[in-house]
């Protein structure tokens, strides 16, 4: 018993002869194929948290590649979409305007004219003001409508000006039947009252010639 | 405790960490996204304001839980593609043999160049579509994309697109919503445009589509006696809920703001992040000059 005394006693595990426990060899190389897997997955599909990439798409490239490869909108379908954002909300979506407030665009003597100067020009630069008078029906001074021509509320370019107008104009179902309009007369017209800050008013624009 | 600060330094850095990803980051990304021009309109401003009082209408909506029940979300699972020859080139026999060669018909070379534009390869993936169209641009020939969402919400009809963060820019609540028991708005705007519709819709869904579960909004209208002439707004209503004789349903300002917005509600435009083609009109709008 002499012995017990002089050793320290220890609770520790006796090496009953196994080696130390390694990880091994084939379970590191399937982490790193994983890891490598994951970061190729990543970098081909994650569009580095870019907020313009959504599923199904995967990158920004790929989205420039189809933007660049659709072709220009056809203008009937970008008419309608111009008309269905920015007109839409006061001259409804029958084209019958809010009597008294707004006034009609279908079956309108205004936009029926046979040259488009003057809708080209209210489009531009906005339009309203007293005497309004549209299909018999007089229209309150207090709504005016804004300039569209230029931001910072909307600005549209010259084709969807055009593409816009020619929709109206063109609209068979709103009992329209006046000729297109192209962007090059819009762009003549833009020009030629860049100076133009105001809004039209209904005697302003009667001096103007609608083919011009 | 033994370990007092250590457990507060972790606890913190955790909540910091997910307060930078969850908060931060997406304030950073999104947070100051101001309204983008968009690819295929080249200039214009996506999204527009509001008009009016669609933005009261925005306040009606949330005050009156529309978006517990109605979610302004389309998803969308992937794109078919068509690829268009638009033009053939000079050396038609090179683009003939090409298609030729992919199975895409058999031609001799002036035959490709016949009847353009005309639809070569349709619903392809992207990497199919685009691939083509490198190869016929190397040929000489010119294409062009026509791309077609695709989803169950687009099988709906509830849009044409996905909705990205780009459609709620302008509105100073985001209401996404994340329920359905109605139908998705993210395009009520497109479906619905009459307002007459939209306003017996409120006053009583029963009316416009049958077995609805939505209940009546009638408080945000009001019954009047016939002035000396009908309001233009009066409801065009039938059936039962014809008001008595000398009477009309009017909506109130609530009801006005409330249609105004749900007919502003409009998410079909092609952006950068959402491309699409939009479908042709079923009929000629551009009628000739009379």
């Amino acid at each position: 018993m002499k012995s017990s005394t002089n050793q320290p006693v220890s609770n520790a595990p006796q090496d009953l002869g196994a080696k130390d426990p390694v990880v091994p060899v084939w379970l590191i190389v399937v982490c790193f194929l994983l890891l490598y897997w994951g970061a190729v997955y990543f970098d081909e599909r994650g569009g580095w948290f870019s907020t313009q990439v959504y599923t199904p798409y995967v990158s920004t490239e790929q989205l420039n590649t189809i933007a660049a490869m659709q072709g220009p909108p056809d203008p009937r379908v970008l008419g309608a979409q111009v008309y269905g954002r920015t007109c839409i909300a006061c001259h409804q979506g029958n084209a019958m305007g809010t009597p008294g407030t707004f006034p009609p665009l279908a079956g309108s003597d205004w936009v029926n004219e046979k040259e488009a100067g003057r809708m080209i020009r209210i489009v531009l630069h906005g339009f309203g003001g007293p005497g309004l008078v549209v299909k018999g029906q007089p229209f309150s001074t207090a709504s005016v409508m804004t300039a569209f021509g230029s931001p910072p509320l909307v600005g549209l370019t010259d084709e969807e000006i055009a593409a816009v107008i020619t929709y109206v104009r063109g609209n068979t179902e709103w009992g329209n039947h006046a000729a297109p309009v192209t962007p090059e007369q819009v762009k003549a017209i833009r020009d030629k009252t860049s100076s133009h800050s105001q809004s039209y008013t209904p005697a302003e624009i009667m001096t103007v010639n609608p083919a011009d | 405790m033994r370990h007092g600060p250590l457990v507060f330094l972790a606890a913190f850095f955790a909540l910091s960490a997910s307060w930078f990803g969850f908060v931060l980051t997406p304030q950073v990304q999104l947070g100051r996204s101001v309204q983008e021009t968009n690819s295929v309109m080249k200039a214009e401003l996506y999204p527009n304001d509001r008009p009016g009082n669609a933005r009261q209408g925005l306040e009606i909506y949330r005050a009156n839980g529309c978006v517990y029940c109605h979610s302004q979300q389309v998803q969308q699972n992937g794109m078919l593609v068509n690829v268009v020859l638009t033009d053939a080139g000079k050396n038609t026999m090179a683009v003939a043999d090409l298609l030729n060669e992919e199975h895409l018909g058999n031609f001799s070379g002036p035959s490709v160049g016949a009847g353009l534009p005309k639809t070569i390869l349709t619903n392809a993936s992207i990497d199919v579509a685009t691939v083509l169209a490198k190869n016929v641009k190397t040929a000489g020939g010119v294409t062009q994309l026509r791309l077609v969402p695709v989803g169950p919400d687009i099988e709906r009809g509830w849009g044409t697109r996905l909705t990205v963060a780009q459609d709620f820019v302008a509105d100073a609540t985001a209401l996404p919503g994340s329920l359905r028991v109605g139908p998705d708005l993210a395009n009520e705007g497109g479906r619905h445009r009459d307002l007459n519709w939209q306003y017996v819709h409120l006053y009583n869904p029963g009316a416009v589509t049958p077995k609805s579960p939505m209940p009546a909004y009638k408080f945000l209208f009001e019954q009047k006696k016939i002035g000396k002439q009908a309001s233009p707004d009066a409801l065009q209503l039938t059936g039962e809920l014809k008001p008595a004789a000398g009477y009309e349903i009017v909506p109130k300002a609530e009801a006005k703001a409330l249609v105004a917005y749900l007919v502003s509600l409009n998410s079909d435009t092609p952006l950068f992040e959402a491309p699409l083609t939009p479908p042709a009109p079923a009929k000629s709008t551009n009628a000739p000059a009379k």
